[in-house]
């Protein structure tokens, strides 16, 4: 398999939004709870692209079934879901309803990565589609490091002049004061149970 | 006796704040965080200034309880983490959220626009503080729950209870447009 580039969620939604209308797009994922990951997937499409998203599975679709999926609405952003245990003939007759494929709004196939030998043989008109919008899910950049939360804790310390241990106590005796800061400082103490 | 009619008055306010917060659902925290990141973004292609909202804009959770950040927690200065406007002003911000059926609840914000650098004599208030505190103070008069500092530490000014995105479109639109 050749290395495909690892881009988080935002970035990919980025490239199809510049892309634009008629774009295909293919994300490569491994591991992990697929369907939750779509769902991330899902919302930063939606966010960027200020349209609505939806999850289809290519899995025991009909041509007549998934044609209709894809075409009413035909502009909204699709998610076309591929399972690591799609067969070879739902790969071909994927690639035989190529032209029914066609439509407004974009397209990001969900592929689990040894799976691009497959679209790559079986499913070559869909591959040309996707051309070299080929990524790995990355890593969504925007969680907190360990370092940004201690970098965040040590300006709460330094600015109040006080522990970790006694925003603890004072939060279990209700006598935190009601301004911000100090629910984020349980919050990063991963103390959210005594907000 | 006016003192306390005031203060009553002020409880009544902070009271029609709290039921406003529980009837305003939003999205779930992951959500919400996506939305703020796309309206940055948007917003960043408009300005000449270059800024990374996917860099800069931070999200950590526990127990169901959101943190989303944008820069510094106490404003001492310009840092790499703001995010920085064409007039020479920036903004941090931290807003939490708690999880609720499925989607999400205000627990508190802190959103700080600072203004550019003025002469000592400049009439320029210096910053805008925008907070919506966790819970009631005891003095609501003079610390109303939902509350602007218009450039003074001292100073609240009540205001409406606004949600994450009216508080930028202020900023964005008004603010900055001003400047």
């Amino acid at each position: 398999m050749p290395d495909f580039s690892s881009q988080p969620f935002v970035e990919i939604a980025q490239r199809l939004e510049v892309q634009g209308a008629h774009s295909w797009l293919a994300i490569l994922s491994s591991g992990g709870d697929p369907t939750a990951a779509c769902d991330d997937l899902g919302t930063e499409l939606e966010s960027l692209l200020q349209m609505p998203v939806r999850v289809v599975s290519l899995k025991s679709s009909s041509f007549d079934r998934l044609r209709e999926q894809l075409h009413q609405p035909e502009d909204d952003t699709v998610i076309l879901f591929a399972s690591a245990d799609l067969e070879a003939g739902e790969w071909s007759s994927l690639d035989t309803m190529r032209s029914a494929l066609e439509r407004t709004g974009p397209i990001v196939l969900w592929i689990a990565p040894d799976a691009v030998a497959q679209l790559t043989q079986l499913a070559p008109n869909i591959r040309s589609f996707i051309g070299s919008s080929i990524f790995l899910a990355g890593p969504e950049p925007g969680i907190m490091s360990d370092k940004e939360r201690e970098n965040r804790l040590e300006e709460l310390r330094q600015h109040y002049q006080l522990s970790d241990q006694e925003i603890v106590r004072r939060a279990k005796a209700k006598e935190l004061p009601p301004e911000p800061h100090f629910v984020e400082w349980l919050v990063l103490l991963g103390r959210g149970d005594l907000v | 006796m006016t003192r306390d009619r005031a203060l009553k008055r002020a409880a009544d306010m902070d009271q029609r704040t709290h039921l406003e917060i529980g009837a305003r659902p939003f999205p779930s925290p992951h959500k919400m965080f996506s939305a703020i990141r796309a309206y940055l973004l948007r917003r960043s292609e408009d300005i000449n200034r270059k800024n990374n909202p996917i860099q800069l804009l931070k999200f950590i959770e526990s127990n169901g309880v959101a943190s989303i950040v944008l820069g510094p927690g106490i404003d001492k200065g310009p840092t790499p983490q703001h995010f920085h406007f064409d007039s020479g002003a920036r903004l941090s911000f931290g807003l939490i959220l708690r999880e609720r059926d499925g989607g999400s609840q205000l627990v508190e914000f802190r959103y700080h626009y600072q203004l550019p650098d003025q002469l000592p004599a400049s009439p320029s208030p210096g910053y805008f503080r925008f907070d919506l505190n966790k819970a009631p103070h005891t003095d609501p008069l003079s610390e109303p729950r939902c509350h602007l500092h218009p450039g003074l530490e001292d100073v609240r000014l009540p205001i409406s209870l606004h949600d994450p995105f009216e508080i930028l479109d202020r900023i964005f639109f008004v603010l900055e447009k001003s400047g």
